[in-house]
């Protein structure tokens, strides 16, 4: 029973309209929200939403941050989308910083453990430089396969053979071109963004200074299955519809510097306050870091394991709740990932699969 | 249609739909900003944040946009009630509004004083009843809240109900200290 009479079934309201207890009970509720709202009451806002637009569309930034919009987000996936956007964010700087010093391209993956404290000491670093797109990556859907590989320069999408009962075969392509971009270290940044958390900087290493990172990301060629929706439809429906399955493949990222090696970093990086003991010794144990993707898998959130996939080593990733699970790989030059709605099984068995 | 072409096209497209995305909500969410903060002006400065943090990293043709703008709106102005620098902002919105009050000094201080202590009320609140107080207030329907925040539609009377007990136990917890 709720003050809400939209929100009262058929059942219910018929109910309603013959209990006399359900309506003195349904009083009471109501009477009670409408005290709230007097207590919560204000003079309504006048607002002028043409000018109101005309202010946003001078004062937002001329790209979104780093080129790139979300075009999917879900009720139930809300969590483990911010866990991937957070998971992101820190495996560019991993990437970024860790591997730097030579020409870095993975091979193969592996994962470390990061917390939130990781996150956002590892974050922070990105505000001790500035980045500029040398190449921005251009995003397209497409309705066919060809189409999206004619975006991602020739790289073909690859196929599944087969989905998992229950996942929709309504598929959409989509497809990233190759981007370039340069993040430039700046001393004064550094001490700046330190200074505005309160904490000292770690002394950096000789030569940071103007030292360039130049990473090439792309391009990247996949496949979304479920409705992927590009309509707005006004949001009157209570259910979101799901892409229930992401499967794509990116020419591997590399990463070029100069002016500074790599111990320097590592030492630097892990000198940073903020960083766990954990991440410190996973950082360390990696034997051969020019050929690793790191992947940083929340431990309070998410777990993983290693798995051979297509007859190479990957790790399979998962979170505790089971809303998603995904399949990261490297093979070829490319790495891979299929990803969704579906138990862990069944996204191995795609990645197995897939041509 | 050549890539160029096409990617013109989308552009245009996404800030014709942002465009009608924005008429369609903005009063919204700065009436869910205004119900928090009791602050007209500020409650525009948190729409317009918003509404740029949008367009930042999503799709204005996105189906759950009304929803995040909602709950966006609600968290950013709860946060600003939190913080320090809004106690010190809203003394002088309330300054410079003196001179357009037209109820009586005496009832409007009353007004003022029932309203501060609401706001601070509410901002003693969790974060999801806080916000489900304030979407609902401000005309939200209950499936629109359900959406903002995430949970059953069935859930939002009983989450309602109870921040109703205990907003109201925090004001009276204020009116009697």
């Amino acid at each position: 029973m709720v003050d809400d009479p939209d929100a009262r079934a058929g059942a219910d309201s018929a109910h309603l309209e013959s209990c006399r207890d359900c309506q003195a009970r349904f009083k009471v509720v109501s009477d009670d929200a409408h005290t709230i709202a007097g207590l919560l009451a204000v003079p309504q806002a006048r607002v002028d939403t043409r000018r109101a637009f005309a202010y946003i569309m001078s004062a937002r930034p001329s790209q979104p941050a780093l080129g790139l919009r979300f075009p999917i987000w879900r009720s139930a996936g809300r969590p483990a989308f911010a866990l991937v956007a957070a998971i992101v964010a820190v495996a560019v700087v991993l990437v970024a910083f860790t591997f730097s010093g030579f020409f870095f391209q993975p091979t193969t993956v592996k994962t470390v453990p990061v917390s939130v404290a990781d996150v956002q000491a590892l974050a922070q670093l990105a505000d001790y430089g500035t980045y500029t797109w040398t190449k921005q990556p251009d995003f397209q859907l497409a309705t066919s396969a060809a189409d999206a590989s004619a975006v991602a320069g020739g790289l073909k999408a690859p196929e599944v053979k087969k989905l998992p009962t229950g996942v929709s075969r309504n598929v959409t392509y989509g497809a990233m071109s190759l981007a370039v971009f340069t993040f430039t270290f700046s001393a004064d940044k550094a001490s700046a963004a330190a200074a505005r958390q309160g904490k000292s900087l770690p002394a950096l290493p000789k030569g940071i200074d103007g030292a360039t990172l130049t990473v090439t990301v792309g391009p990247a060629v996949g496949e979304v299955y479920g409705d992927l929706n590009q309509q707005a439809t006004g949001g009157s429906s209570n259910e979101i519809n799901l892409p229930q399955l992401v499967v794509a493949r990116s020419t591997s990222p590399t990463v070029k510097s100069t002016q500074v090696t790599v111990s320097q970093l590592e030492s630097y990086i892990l000198e940073q306050p903020g960083i766990t003991d954990q991440l410190k010794n996973a950082i360390k144990a990696i034997g051969d870091p020019s050929h690793t993707l790191l992947i940083p898998i929340p431990v309070q959130y998410a777990t993983s394991k290693d798995v051979t996939v297509q007859g190479v080593h990957g790790v399979a990733l998962g979170d505790n709740t089971g809303v998603g699970s995904a399949v990261v790989w490297v093979k070829g030059g490319s790495v891979y990932v299929v990803a969704g709605s579906i138990k862990q099984s069944e996204a191995i068995d795609i990645a197995n699969n897939l041509k | 249609m050549n890539v160029g072409a096409r990617r013109m096209t989308s552009v245009r497209s996404d800030d014709d739909a942002f465009e009608a995305l924005f008429t369609a909500q903005y009063a919204r969410v700065v009436g869910i900003a205004n119900r928090v903060l009791a602050d007209p002006h500020e409650a525009e400065d948190v729409a317009q944040e918003v509404f740029i943090d949008f367009h930042r990293l999503h799709s204005s043709t996105a189906e759950y946009a009304p929803a995040w703008l909602h709950r966006a709106a609600a968290h950013t102005s709860l946060n600003r009630l939190r913080g320090a620098r809004r106690r010190q902002k809203r003394e002088v919105a309330q300054a410079l509004e003196e001179g357009e009050r037209t109820l009586d000094p005496q009832k409007q201080l009353e007004v003022d004083e029932d309203r501060r202590q609401v706001r601070q009320a509410l901002a003693r609140l969790a974060p999801k009843p806080a916000a489900a107080l304030a979407m609902r207030a401000s005309g939200l329907s209950y499936a629109e809240v359900a959406q903002a925040l995430g949970v059953g539609i069935g859930q939002v009377g009983t989450l309602l109900r109870r921040a109703e007990a205990a907003l109201r136990k925090e004001v009276t917890r204020g009116t009697s200290n």
